[in-house]
C-alpha cells in the first residue's frame, strides 16, 4: 500500500511530500463498579499524506492533506494524489524548505504486550482500598501498541514503536443519601500502578471532603494555591506562547532574550522541552514532520530563550533544528511547601474545567473543591469560581522547589497566584 | 440534489452480510456499522493557508458488535476484504477470544445485559444538498475566504490576524444485522471567522460562525458575519472585568444553547443513569425548572450538523421532550443503556468514529421559544447583563453544577443598555436554580452547530444546540 502511494507521489512532480503511517493494535475494557460492561479490540491503520507544491517563480508554497484509506484501490490512490497536487497549488504560503533527514537511528522501540498492560490496569483497580463511603463508580481502560512510520520526499524514513495507555476513573463519595463524584483521566505509556493508586486514594479523600464542603464564602481577591494537575494548564500557557506558530502570527509577544513579563516580584519559570519523561505517553524520537526531538531550554529564569514549533513557522522565524515539543518540564520554584502555605489562602484542588487562554491570558474555573486555609483553620469549600488574567500573575507567582509529573508534564508541585478574583457561592 | 450514498459501502455490503452470517453461528447477536465519510477543510489566514480532506468526522472503517451470554464486545478495523469474509470473521473471533482469556485469568465478572432486538427493517436515505465537499470548487472557496480575511484586516487598526475556516463533510453510514439494512447519506457544513486584535498588549479574539445540514453553499453566508465580528473585537478591547455576583441575565440564543447543552443535555444522558452518575434519574416527573421551561432533544428537533436518519446503533432518529413546562419527563438513551433501564432507545447512540464505543450523546438540544419580545426582556431588568458568545461549558450531572464560559456581557441598568461591556464571563451555579429562574423567553429561536462535545474529556462528537433569548438569574464572575 505504502509503496503504491509513494510511487504516485514520486511520479506526480510535486515539490515535496510526507507520509505518516500509524498502525494501532488496541484493547479497551469498560467497567461499571468492577463488573465488565464491554470489551473492545481494534486493529487499524491510518495513512496521512501531505503534498507540497511550489509556485513556478518559487515565491510561494502550498500544501494539501488527506487520509488515504488502507482499502483504497490503486486508481483511488492515483486520483487522490493528483487531487492533492492540484489543491496544494491553490493555497499560497511564504516559501520554506522541508525537514531534512538526520543521520543516526531510523528505528526505535519494540512491540508492547497490551495483554500484560491491560492486566496490570485491571489488577491495580481491583486492589484499591475502597470503603463504604468512598469507592469506584466506573472506569475505562485503553491500551495500545502503536507503530508509526514517517517517510518524506527529503529522504526521511523513521519508524518507532511505543505503548500508549489511558484510564478514565469515576470516584464516588457518599454520606447517607448524599453522593458526589470526582473525575480522573490518566495518560501514560504503560500502567503506573503505584502512581495510579496514590492519586486515586487522594481523590477518594477529596471526595470525602467535598461531601462536607461549605459554599465558597469569598467574594473578592485572595491568594490561590494550585496543588494538582490543573496547574498543567498554567504551565502549558508558557510553552504555547513559545510556539513558533503563535509567535509568527503575533498572537504571542514573547521575544528571545527578553523577560516574559515587565517586572518579577516572585519566582521565574524555566521551561524545557524534553525528549523523554519517565513513562510519558509522548516519548517520541521525531515529530510528524520528521524533525528530531531533543532536550531544549525554551524559557530560562523568566527569559525567552528558544521558540519551537512546526517546520513552516519555525522556518519563517529562522529557527534551526526546531520541532514540535511533546514533553515539558518546568522548574524555577524557590519555596518549600511550608513557605507557600502561609496566611489566608484558597487551595484549589478540583475544578469543573480549569482553563488558561494562551492568546488572551484569561483564566477560569468553577470550583468543585477547594480548601480555605486561615492560620490553623482549614475549611473545605465548593462552588463559585476563580477568574483573572495571566498578565497579572506571571510576575508575582510563586512555585515549590519539589515537582510532580502528570504524564507529559513535570511541573512544580505547588503554584501560588496572588490576589485572584473569586466569585463565592454563598447566597 | 441528493447526497449520493458511498460506492465503497455499496461494494462491501454483500461481503459484510456474509461475515455477519458466519459470526452469527458463534454469537447470539451480531451487528456491523460501516462508515465512509469524506470531507473538505479550508483554513485561510493572513499568515498561513491550508486545504485538507480531513474534518472532525471523516472516516472509513467498520465496527462489529457481538454478544454472547449477556456480554457485549466490539472489534473495529479498516482493512476489510469483501471477497474474504471468513478471514475477517476469524480475525474478529481471535482478537475477542484473546481478550476473554486475559479477563478469565484476571477473574473479572461480567455485567449481564439483555440481547438487543433484531427486527426486520430497511431504510435508504439520501438527504438534499446543493453541493458536495468532494466536488466543491476549492479554488473559488479559497479566494472567498481569503477576501473575507483581507477585508477584516482592513476594518480595524488593531487587527493582527483573521482566520477564516470552512469545513464540509459528506457522511455515509451503513448499519447491518441479520435482519436490518439501513443506509444514510447527508452533508453538513460549518464555517467560522476568528478575528484577533491587540492594543497595547491586550489581545482579544472575536468569532462568528455558521453551520447547517447542507453543503459548501453554506459558506456564502460567512461574509455576512464580518461586520459583527469586527465590532465585537473592538468592544472586547474596551471591555472591563465584571464585579462578581448574582445578576439578572438575558442569555442570547447561543448562550441559551450552551445552558441547554450543559444543564439538561449531559444531565439526562441515560448511560449515566445506568452507572448512577446523574441526579436526573431520581427527578423524572419532578420540577427542575420554571413553568416557562420546555426543552427538546433529538436528531429530528432541528436541521443542523447532527440531524441524521439513524444513530450509530441503527436506532431511528427521534425527538424527545425532556422538560415540559418545568417538569423533567425523560432523558435520552442509547440502545444498550435502554435495555438495562427497561426503556426505549431514543436514537442518541453515537460514536466519535468507528473506532470508538457508543455512548448516549446529544444531537440537537433546544429550549422551546416563548412570547416575550427582546425589548420587553431588556426593559424588565433593573441591573443585569445581556450575555453573548459561547466559549465552552462543563457539567456535573451528579451534583447539578454548571460552568459556562461566555465571551461578553452588555450591562443593563433600569431597563436600558449602559454601553458598558464586560468580558470574559464565567457563569456558575446550580442547574435547578438557573432553570427555575427562567421568567421570559423570546419567540426568536436559533440553532448553533459549530464545535464539538466531549464526554468527560474525550469522545468528541458533533452536536447542535440553541433556543431563544432567555431571561433568568445567574452567578457571574
Amino acid at each position: 500500500m505504502l509503496d503504491t502511494i509513494i510511487k504516485y507521489l514520486k511520479s506526480s512532480g510535486v515539490y515535496g511530500w510526507e507520509v505518516n503511517d500509524v498502525k494501532t493494535n488496541g484493547w479497551e475494557f469498560y467497567f461499571i463498579r468492577h463488573e465488565l460492561d464491554q470489551h473492545r479490540a481494534k486493529n487499524v491503520e491510518h495513512i496521512n499524506v501531505k503534498v507540497y507544491q511550489q509556485s513556478e517563480d518559487g515565491g510561494s508554497i502550498g500544501f494539501a492533506i488527506a487520509e488515504i484509506a488502507p482499502t483504497a484501490s490503486e486508481r483511488d490512490i492515483e486520483k487522490l494524489v493528483s487531487g492533492l497536487a492540484y489543491r496544494a497549488t491553490l493555497v499560497e504560503n511564504r516559501p520554506f524548505t522541508l525537514t531534512p533527514p538526520v543521520e543516526g537511528n531510523t528505528s526505535e522501540g519494540k512491540a508492547s504486550d497490551i495483554a500484560d498492560i491491560s492486566a496490570d490496569f485491571i489488577r491495580t483497580m481491583s486492589e484499591l482500598p475502597e470503603t463504604e463511603g468512598e469507592d469506584i463508580n466506573s472506569y475505562e481502560i485503553f491500551t495500545s501498541d502503536v507503530s508509526h512510520r514517517l517517510i518524506t520526499s527529503t529522504g526521511i524514513d523513521y519508524t518507532e514503536h511505543y505503548p500508549s495507555s489511558m484510564i478514565e476513573v469515576i470516584v464516588n463519595a457518599r454520606h447517607g443519601e448524599h453522593e458526589i463524584e470526582l473525575y480522573r483521566s490518566y495518560y501514560s505509556g504503560t500502567c503506573d500502578a503505584s502512581g495510579l493508586k496514590r492519586d486515586l486514594v487522594r481523590t477518594m479523600n477529596y471526595g470525602r471532603d467535598r461531601l462536607i464542603a461549605k459554599p465558597t464564602p469569598v467574594n473578592g481577591k485572595i491568594n490561590v494555591l494550585f496543588s494538582g494537575e490543573n496547574a498543567c494548564q498554567i504551565y502549558n500557557y508558557f510553552s504555547e506562547r513559545m510556539n513558533a506558530a503563535l509567535v509568527y502570527r503575533q498572537m504571542s509577544d514573547y521575544e528571545i532574550g527578553k523577560p516574559i513579563c515587565e517586572e518579577f516580584t516572585g519566582d521565574r519559570v524555566t521551561v524545557k522541552a524534553l525528549r523523554e519523561l519517565a513513562n510519558s505517553s509522548e516519548n517520541h524520537a521525531f515529530d510528524a514532520e520528521g524533525a528530531v526531538i531533543r532536550d531544549v531550554v525554551m524559557i530560562e529564569d523568566g527569559v525567552a530563550k528558544q521558540f519551537l514549533g512546526g517546520r513552516m513557522f519555525s522556518f519563517y522565524l529562522g529557527l534551526e533544528n526546531s520541532f514540535n515539543p511533546n514533553n515539558i518540564e518546568v522548574t524555577g520554584g524557590t519555596r518549600t511547601e511550608e513557605e507557600l502555605r502561609v496566611g489566608r489562602y484558597l487551595e484549589a484542588v478540583e475544578f469543573s474545567d480549569f482553563q488558561v487562554d494562551e492568546i488572551t491570558g484569561d483564566i477560569f474555573g468553577e470550583i468543585r473543591l477547594a480548601y480555605l486555609h486561615d492560620g490553623d483553620q482549614t475549611t473545605p469549600v465548593t462552588g463559585g469560581s476563580i477568574s483573572g488574567s495571566m498578565n497579572d500573575f506571571v510576575g508575582s507567582m510563586l512555585m515549590s522547589k519539589n515537582s510532580a509529573q502528570y504524564n507529559s508534564m513535570k511541573i512544580p508541585a505547588l503554584t501560588l497566584f496572588r490576589n485572584v478574583t473569586v466569585t463565592g457561592a454563598e447566597n | 440534489m441528493k447526497a449520493p450514498f458511498s460506492d465503497y459501502l455499496t461494494g462491501v455490503k454483500s461481503g459484510l452480510k456474509e461475515m455477519i452470517a458466519i459470526l452469527r453461528k458463534e454469537y447470539d447477536y451480531v451487528s456491523v456499522l460501516a462508515t465512509d465519510s469524506c470531507g473538505l477543510a479550508t483554513r485561510i489566514s493572513q499568515r498561513s493557508r491550508s486545504v485538507s480532506g480531513e474534518t472532525m468526522t471523516t472516516e472509513r472503517g467498520i465496527v462489529v458488535r457481538v454478544c454472547n451470554n449477556g456480554q457485549y464486545a466490539e472489534y473495529a478495523f479498516n482493512k476489510f476484504d469483501p471477497t474474504a469474509p471468513e478471514k475477517a470473521a476469524m480475525e474478529i473471533q481471535g482478537a475477542l477470544e484473546a481478550q476473554l482469556i486475559m479477563l478469565r485469568l484476571a477473574g473479572v465478572k461480567s455485567y449481564d445485559t439483555p440481547l438487543l432486538p433484531d427486527e426486520e427493517q430497511t431504510l435508504f436515505v439520501e438527504k438534499e444538498t446543493q453541493q458536495l465537499p468532494e466536488t466543491a470548487d476549492v479554488e473559488a472557496l479559497v479566494k472567498k475566504l481569503g477576501a473575507i480575511s483581507d477585508k477584516a484586516m482592513s476594518l480595524s487598526e488593531h487587527a493582527i490576524e483573521c482566520i477564516v475556516s470552512a469545513q464540509s463533510t459528506h457522511i455515509c453510514k451503513m448499519f447491518l444485522t441479520e435482519n436490518r439494512d439501513l443506509c444514510q447519506s447527508y452533508v453538513y457544513s460549518e464555517g467560522a471567522i476568528f478575528f484577533v486584535v491587540n492594543r497595547e498588549g491586550n489581545s482579544q479574539v472575536a468569532y462568528e460562525n455558521v453551520s447547517g445540514l447542507c453543503g459548501p453553499e453554506l459558506f456564502d453566508g460567512l461574509e455576512g458575519k464580518l461586520d459583527k465580528v469586527v465590532t465585537t473585537a473592538a468592544e472586547l478591547l474596551d471591555a472591563e472585568r465584571i464585579e462578581p455576583g448574582e445578576y439578572e441575565i438575558i442569555a442570547s440564543p447561543e448562550v441559551t444553547g450552551l445552558i441547554a447543552h450543559e444543564a439538561f443535555g449531559h444531565g439526562v444522558e441515560m448511560d449515566m443513569f445506568v452507572k448512577n452518575r446523574a441526579l436526573g434519574k431520581d427527578y423524572i416527573g419532578k420540577r427542575v425548572g420554571s413553568d416557562k421551561c420546555t426543552m427538546h432533544e433529538g436528531a429530528l428537533c432541528a436541521e443542523n450538523v447532527t440531524s441524521y436518519a439513524f444513530d450509530d446503533e441503527g436506532t431511528l432518529a427521534g425527538d424527545v421532550t425532556e422538560i415540559d413546562h418545568g417538569i423533567l419527563k425523560t432523558g435520552i438513551c442509547d440502545a444498550l443503556s435502554a435495555l438495562r433501564l427497561g426503556v426505549q432507545p431514543t436514537g442518541n447512540g453515537k460514536r466519535e468514529n468507528f473506532e470508538h464505543k457508543v455512548y448516549t450523546r446529544m444531537t440537537n438540544t433546544m429550549f422551546d421559544s416563548g412570547e416575550d419580545s427582546l425589548e420587553d426582556m431588556i426593559s424588565s431588568i433593573s441591573y443585569g447583563y445581556l450575555l453573548e458568545g459561547m466559549e465552552s461549558g462543563m457539567e456535573d450531572p451528579k451534583h447539578w453544577g454548571i460552568q459556562c464560559i461566555i465571551k461578553m456581557g452588555r450591562e443593563i441598568k433600569d431597563g436600558r443598555f449602559t454601553g458598558k461591556v464586560v468580558a470574559p464571563i464565567i457563569m456558575t451555579g446550580y442547574v435547578p436554580d438557573l432553570l427555575g429562574g427562567i421568567s421570559m423567553l423570546s419567540p426568536h429561536r436559533e440553532v448553533f452547530g459549530s464545535g464539538g462535545c466531549g464526554k468527560g474529556c474525550k469522545e468528541w462528537v458533533k452536536v447542535a444546540d440553541g433556543g431563544p433569548y432567555l431571561k433568568t438569574k445567574a452567578r457571574l464572575g
